[in-house]
């Protein structure tokens, strides 16, 4: 395990480099390209606050930040995990004529979820100066915060990308389920809403618990439940060791699979 | 010239599943576990090849399509592991299975062959010194941070070539990739091959061309139907090959 995890830290460079590439091709080294990576999430962000406080009236404390907050955390994690899902069928060009560890290709997908979050959060930035809002001390936590989404997006994405070296159609079966999870999670609503039963269902989802707490760090000033940090922890955890497993005993076979 | 092995194969065997009905994606999965049938066919691509390589010989590969030439590349290469043997390798080796292997043709030049070098397992540092001498190898100077989508084929293919050989491998796997390129840039390759026998490198060539094969290997093994059916001299070797078929 020590071993697998120094083989792929020195191949370090590697894993940038083709973030970095995947970013540069996405915007086409263009700066409107850039401009579209705020614009994407902005215009959603529109729709979304004139719905939500003009059609339907949300009650919730600072609510353009709130919704906003909560699209980039989600962004994150289902574009992370959709590009990571099909990193090993992608670059099968690459995997069939040169030995590799193949979990760098996995990382690299989630590394470009994560830069391309932190454009994002630029404009996250530009948002609370336009709101004048200063965030609270607990903001100084949200890096944890990220780093633990990451983490969760690798696990689950080491996991993802194996079974659609077999299965083709988890992609669109993974579409579906995030599509639901966007509604299943707290971002344009808030948990509070619910009564208890339903509340505890919703819970189950680790991603609501992670959008809670970013909410609570970097709005509300409020220290995260402990049972909520041992779940998610407890999740990520188990995704990732299993990630791990399931990655090192098949990864030998892919480059016949694919 | 020293005798070190620096390639050593032994009883090695590779076997691929054919599956008639393949399940390529879930619901075929889920619906095919409540049929019975399963087909799988089992095909010997390679069977108990062992041979070994000397430290700075060239040597050729040869044999009619479907006969194990590329697979026994990719297993020497790690892409393919085995089913049984041992292959135990000295030094580090470069596959050149296909042109330019991770070029993206959106990306300039220099972008292209950092990544193709990093591929391949050199850091950053070592790759941005070769990189002038990658380029110059290329005839590329003036078109470093040209997209690749703007190169000619000929341009793309030196550029592919010029990165795997600057790279400097102890072991060069080469797989029917110097059809591409003009006359004089295919002397220039032989002479970059001659080139390195004699600073003690290791080549191992695929080719269907046989005068080439000729020209520039000193040991020959023919491939047939994955057993090795011959081994040794070129000029002995090809003869009983050219009257085979």
């Amino acid at each position: 395990m020590t071993s697998i995890l120094m083989e792929i830290w020195q191949k370090r460079s590697l894993v940038f480099a083709l973030a970095l590439n995947d970013i540069k091709l996405r915007y086409k080294n263009s700066f409107l390209g850039f401009l579209w990576s705020f614009l994407e999430p902005l215009l959603i962000l529109t729709v979304l606050l004139f719905v939500f406080t003009h059609v339907i009236k949300s009650t919730i404390e600072s609510y353009p930040l709130y919704l906003l907050l909560g699209l980039i955390i989600w962004y994150m994690f289902s574009r992370s995990t959709s590009m990571g899902l099909s990193s090993l069928t992608d670059n099968a060009h690459i995997i069939q004529k040169i030995h590799l560890r193949k979990e760098i290709f996995v990382l690299s997908s989630c590394l470009t979820g994560f830069m391309m979050m932190l454009i994002e959060f630029a404009a996250f930035g530009v948002f609370l100066v336009a709101f004048s809002f200063i965030p609270p001390a607990t903001a100084f936590l949200f890096p944890l915060l990220l780093i633990e989404i990451l983490i969760l997006s690798v696990g689950i994405s080491l996991l993802l990308s194996i079974a659609n070296v077999y299965f083709r159609d988890i992609k669109f079966i993974w579409q579906v389920v995030l599509q639901a999870g966007f509604f299943l999670s707290p971002i344009i609503y808030s948990l509070d809403m619910f009564p208890s039963d339903i509340r505890t269902i919703l819970e189950l989802n680790p991603i609501s618990h992670l959008i809670t707490i970013a909410h609570d760090l970097m709005l509300y000033g409020n220290l995260p439940a402990i049972s909520s940090i041992l779940y998610v922890l407890i999740i990520t955890g188990s995704i990732f060791v299993l990630g791990c497993l399931v990655f090192k005993n098949k990864e030998s076979k892919i480059g016949e699979e694919l | 010239m020293s005798n070190e092995i620096v390639l050593e194969i032994k009883n090695l065997s590779k076997v691929f599943k054919i599956y008639h009905e393949k399940n390529n994606t879930f619901f075929e999965f889920l619906l095919s576990s409540f049929k019975r049938s399963k087909n799988i066919e089992h095909l010997g691509v390679l069977k108990d090849i062992s041979f070994n390589v000397e430290k700075g010989k060239m040597l050729g590969i040869i044999g009619s399509n479907g006969s194990g030439k590329t697979t026994l590349l990719k297993i020497i290469a790690k892409i393919l592991v085995p089913d049984s043997g041992q292959v135990s390798i000295t030094g580090k080796v470069i596959p050149f299975l296909e042109l330019g292997t991770g070029f993206n043709v959106e990306l300039t030049a220099r972008d292209n062959v950092i990544i193709y070098g990093l591929l391949l397992g050199f850091s950053k540092k070592e790759i941005l010194s070769k990189l002038e001498k990658i380029i110059k190898f290329a005839e590329l100077e003036n078109f470093v941070d040209t997209k690749l989508k703007n190169f000619s084929t000929g341009m793309y293919a030196r550029l592919a070539f010029s990165t795997a050989i600057e790279v400097d491998p102890d072991i060069l796997l080469v797989d029917e990739v110097l059809s591409v390129g003009d006359e004089s840039f295919q002397q220039k390759s032989f002479k970059k091959f001659s080139e390195f026998k004699n600073n003690g490198k290791t080549i191992i060539f695929v080719s269907h061309n046989l005068p080439q094969v000729q020209e520039l290997c000193d040991d020959v093994l023919w491939l047939k139907n994955g057993h090795i059916e011959s081994y040794g001299e070129p000029d002995k070797v090809i003869q009983d090959y050219r009257n085979s078929s």
